[in-house]
């Protein structure tokens, strides 16, 4: 019941406050909208303590069921997604995309998006039917697609929409890949079950489980994203408004790493591992050129999203390695990015509010004195992604280079990789320090300039300590993560 | 020659038939009486629809017209698949009925659409050539007449595009027809002849020619590519009811028709040589029919050239299971088509009721910019039906239909067909979030004034929104009727 509560509360209120609830005050929507998200994290938390599973007939003729559970992999990611859901939610208290010169959208609609997006994040984590997972995973794309083209940046209507079609039909491509590759799986290994399907799918030859395992790492690789599929988002994390931004990158990525260990990586291994090498390479050389960009970019927004390829290349060489701890590797570093992604877009999301642009190249006043505490934030967010130990990033990172310097095969190619990804580890370093430089070291500027910025309080401060909280309690206890995982890692095929 | 018959079987094609004679009649006796037409028919279309119920429920065969055994062959059958297309094509053409509006809808609209009705549930369930043949017909030609039946020059320019393509479609279903016979000798469409034939080499070049004589036909009528041409300007040029009816209803009847005609090949897939030459045809048909009604849509401005082009699209995706030539390739087809032409019967009454009775200006996307704010059930029913025919959530059945569509080709290891699925599937979404998109936003002031009398189209597309709500939050209920 818990399990259902955690999506079916935010999924109907998202809807209805898209439809009948349009017509809602501000007040009143965002008063709903986070009773919905708290409730649905309240639920996903006695969900993920209890590990309720819930299994009915819903399409008896294609053999799909109504099957969600919760197990260690999905549990992070659950906690992860209602925990952010109820932030983006409070967010809407600083920023408010709906009320602008140009444009003036209901309250109701941008709230009930981030609900439905969030919704379809859960239920992907908790679906165990493969067709039900494909279903689950679509339902994010038009609330999202919604957030970008209508809140987006309200300055550039045509970035809107381009970024907009650009994020639906890359994705959506993926997905129909997905899917084709999910409808092979099941018609030949006759059962649509997540947990019947690895036993069911051992009986394919090698070339159908390479083909299999090709067609869903494709599809998937586009969400997560891996180098070359990731040009779509850059393009989406600049335009969408501050929340939609954290979504995208806390919880609509996640969707496609999950996927990678739940469909190729569990169903069929064997020929996972076949591809394994070339996803491998493909990860490294997005570290490489995340960071390399990174180093020139001049849009704060567009830095921190090509910094999200580059630590999505660690967790896909993770992945890659075919170990139990390069797969543990990758589910840490999947959470820790997500909120140190979360984090960064908060603060420069909340940058941009208060600047209009977060372009790197004009000079302004030192964030450490005028806003110390996103300064502050700001810096944290910075030094967890480039890998500090004591913070969240530095578990994912590390972990991930110790489990493909002993992979389970290919040591050559992984070893290689795990050399060059730690150089990209160093770039990682580069464009940090840039960054703290430009922004938060800043200028010399007369006091009567016009770049004051306000400092963070009220919602914004609780938004940030949360996230600034989470950072440092994974760093430095990085085992609530491991241990929930642990024992699910250990019985995921593709790892040895 | 006795044959077998039961009348219950027979009822869904024969009460609509007997509804016309009555509206004839009462036309006759008081012709002051004006809505009597539409009531009988409406009630005609309905009564038929419910004597359909039966065979979606029963479990038992249901054959009926059967000549005496032991080679007895039955020329009527309605068994679910039959029966669920039966259905959904009667309430289609009452939905079209009251799209028409009880009141400008005269006796002779209600006569043509309870014949083109009585043809569509005849052909779906017909399993002889003959019945077969006629049925289709009658489900085609009074559609002709609807589309010439107001004067305008636009709309006999549009039906007579439409009389010179039913008129190749007639001639090559009758070629088809005789070659059928030649090559099985046998007119009823049957596994066991037509494998028996397939045995012989001679006589498998002549079954396989004829069926793909049949295809072609029968392309003209599913609008599918290369045989579209007179999609786009018939659509636009008759009124937007009648569209409405060619996009829906004469397309279930197509899809029944082909699906008739497909069944007898079960029992040719595991042979020697197989079907390949059937195999390839609806390919092509296929992957034509997709891509290239995807990119024409993609490119329109017009909205109800886009839906023409749209259907064409969509022509290709019903055709897509059928490409694996088995038992649940076919009921993938049905469901797809039941799907689409619901979604397409709620868009076609949104547009309706946004534009009004004189639909032929201004029907640009930019007229319906900010409609959800400006109205919002026509634009609510709008964006659902036009997320359905994407295939995106929350239209969930619009995904279904997808999946189940792809999966018998999958099955049967058909690439090319799954590589140009996935390929129209993401340009489809493009197509029309096109024009979700220009739902949002501000209302223009230039905007088409709503119109007087809309009830009636907003109920249509009120009621066909419902039905895919709720098959969205339950598939099952759809996808078991034909099972």
């Amino acid at each position: 019941m818990a399990l259902i509560l955690t999506f079916l509360v935010p999924g109907v209120v998202g809807l209805w406050l898209v439809t009948g609830g349009r017509a809602l005050t501000t007040g009143a929507a965002r008063a709903v909208a986070l009773v919905a998200a708290v409730v649905g994290a309240a639920a996903a938390v006695v969900a993920v303590v209890s590990r309720p599973a819930v299994d009915r007939a819903w399409i008896p003729d294609l053999g799909v069921r109504w099957h969600f559970e919760v197990d260690g992999i999905s549990a992070p990611l659950i906690i992860l997604t209602a925990v952010i859901g109820v932030l983006v939610v409070a967010h809407a208290w600083v920023e408010q995309p709906w009320a602008g010169p140009t444009q003036t959208g209901s309250a109701a609609t941008y709230l009930g998006a981030l609900l439905l997006v969030e919704t379809g994040a859960l239920a992907t984590f908790a679906a165990r039917d493969a067709i039900l997972f494909f279903i689950a995973f679509e339902i994010v794309l038009v609330p999202m697609w919604l957030l970008i083209s209508r809140y987006g940046d309200r300055h550039n209507p045509a970035a809107r929409a381009d970024a907009s079609a650009r994020f639906i039909l890359y994705t959506a491509v993926g997905s129909t890949l997905m899917l084709v590759g999910i409808l092979v799986l099941v018609t030949q290994a006759g059962t649509a079950d997540l947990d019947a399907l690895p036993a069911a799918a051992a009986r394919l030859t090698l070339h159908q489980q390479t083909l299999i395992a090709a067609l869903l790492t494709i599809g998937l690789a586009v969400k997560v994203p891996v180098f070359p599929l990731h040009t779509w988002l850059p393009a989406a994390h600049t335009t969408a408004p501050t929340a939609g931004s954290v979504l995208l990158a806390a919880v609509l990525l996640k969707l496609g790493t999950y996927g990678l260990v739940r469909l190729p990586m569990m169903t069929v291994p064997d020929g996972f591992a076949r591809i394994a090498p070339v996803l491998a390479v493909a990860g490294v050389i997005g570290i490489l050129w995340g960071g390399l960009i990174c180093l020139v970019e001049r849009d704060l927004k567009r830095l921190i999203a090509f910094s999200s390829v580059a630590h999505m290349g660690f967790v896909v060489l993770g992945l890659a390695s075919g170990t139990t701890t390069g797969l543990q590797a990758a589910l840490i570093g999947n959470i820790a990015h997500g909120v140190i992604a979360a984090l960064l877009f908060v603060v420069v999301g909340g940058l941009k509010h208060r600047w209009g642009s977060v372009d790197l190249t004009v000079v302004r006043p030192a964030l450490r004195e005028v806003s110390p505490r996103l300064g502050f934030a700001m810096i944290l967010g910075l030094a967890a992604g480039l890998g500090l130990p004591g913070l969240a990033g530095f578990w994912g990172e590390f972990v991930a280079l110790l489990g493909a310097w002993n992979p389970a095969h290919h040591t050559g190619i992984l070893r290689t990789g795990v050399v060059i990804a730690a150089v990209g580890a160093v770039l990682a370093a580069g464009y940090s320090l840039r960054v703290a430089r430009l922004v938060w070291v800043g200028d010399a500027v007369a006091d009567d300039a016009p770049h004051r910025a306000a400092d963070a309080r009220g919602a914004e401060l609780a938004v940030i300590s949360t996230l600034v909280l989470a950072v440092v309690i994974i760093g430095v206890a990085p085992q609530v993560v491991f241990s929930v995982t642990a024992d699910a890692a250990a019985l995921v095929g593709g790892a040895r | 020659m006795t044959l077998q018959m039961s009348w219950g079987l027979l009822l869904p094609a024969l009460i609509p038939v007997a509804a016309m004679v009555l509206v004839l009649v009462v036309d006759a006796i008081i012709p002051s009486a004006r809505l009597a037409a539409p009531v009988i028919g409406a009630l005609g279309l309905a009564v038929g629809a419910a004597a359909a119920i039966p065979g979606v429920v029963a479990s038992d065969p249901r054959l009926t017209l059967c000549t005496p055994a032991p080679d007895g062959r039955c020329m009527w059958d309605g068994g679910p698949l039959a029966s669920t297309l039966q259905i959904a094509a009667l309430l289609a053409t009452l939905a079209v009925l009251a799209l028409a509006s009880v009141h400008r809808a005269g006796v002779i609209d209600v006569v043509l659409l309870l014949a083109s009705a009585a043809g569509a549930a005849g052909v779906v369930a017909s399993r002889d050539l003959g019945t077969w043949l006629v049925t289709l017909e009658l489900a085609t030609l009074p559609v002709i007449a609807l589309v010439a039946w107001r004067d305008r020059r636009a709309a006999a320019h549009g039906a007579l595009t439409l009389l010179t393509t039913s008129l190749v479609s007639f001639a090559l279903l009758v070629l088809g027809t005789a070659l059928w016979v030649t090559a099985t000798g046998d007119p009823t469409l049957t596994g066991p002849s037509l494998a028996t034939a397939w045995a012989v080499p001679e006589q498998r070049t002549l079954a396989g020619l004829a069926t793909v004589v049949l295809l072609a036909g029968l392309a003209f009528k599913l609008s599918a590519v290369p045989f579209h041409a007179w999609t786009p300007t018939t659509f636009t040029a008759g009124p937007l009811p009648v569209s409405a009816l060619l996009a829906s209803a004469s397309k279930l009847a197509a899809v029944g028709a082909l699906i008739v005609v497909l069944a007898p090949y079960d029992a040719v897939v595991g042979m020697a040589r197989g079907p390949h030459v059937v195999v390839a045809a609806l390919v092509i048909l296929t992957v034509a029919s997709m891509l290239a009604g995807t990119v024409m849509a993609l490119r329109q401005t017009e909205v109800v050239r886009l839906l023409a082009w749209s259907t064409v699209a969509q022509a290709g995706w019903i055709l897509l299971p059928l490409t694996a030539l088995s038992v649940a390739g076919r009921q993938a087809a049905a469901v797809y088509a039941v799907v689409y032409a619901v979604a397409s019967l709620v868009a076609f009454a949104a547009v309706r009721a946004i534009h009004g009775p004189q639909v032929e200006d201004r029907r640009d996307l930019t007229a319906y910019r900010g409609l959800l704010r400006r109205d919002p059930i026509a634009g609510g029913t709008l964006a659902l039906a036009l997320l359905v025919l994407a295939g995106l959530p929350p239209g969930v059945i619009g995904l279904v239909a997808k999946v189940v569509a792809l999966r018998p080709a999958i099955a049967a290891g058909l690439w090319p067909v799954a590589v140009a699925a996935v390929v129209a599937a993401v340009l489809g979404i493009a197509v029309y979030v096109r024009w979700f998109a220009v739902l949002f936003g501000e209302a223009d002031e230039r905007a088409p004034a709503r119109p007087g009398s809309r009830r009636a189209s907003l109920g249509v597309a009120a009621v066909g929104a419902a039905v895919l709500i709720v098959t969205s939050a339950l598939p099952q209920l759809l996808v078991g009727l034909v099972t």
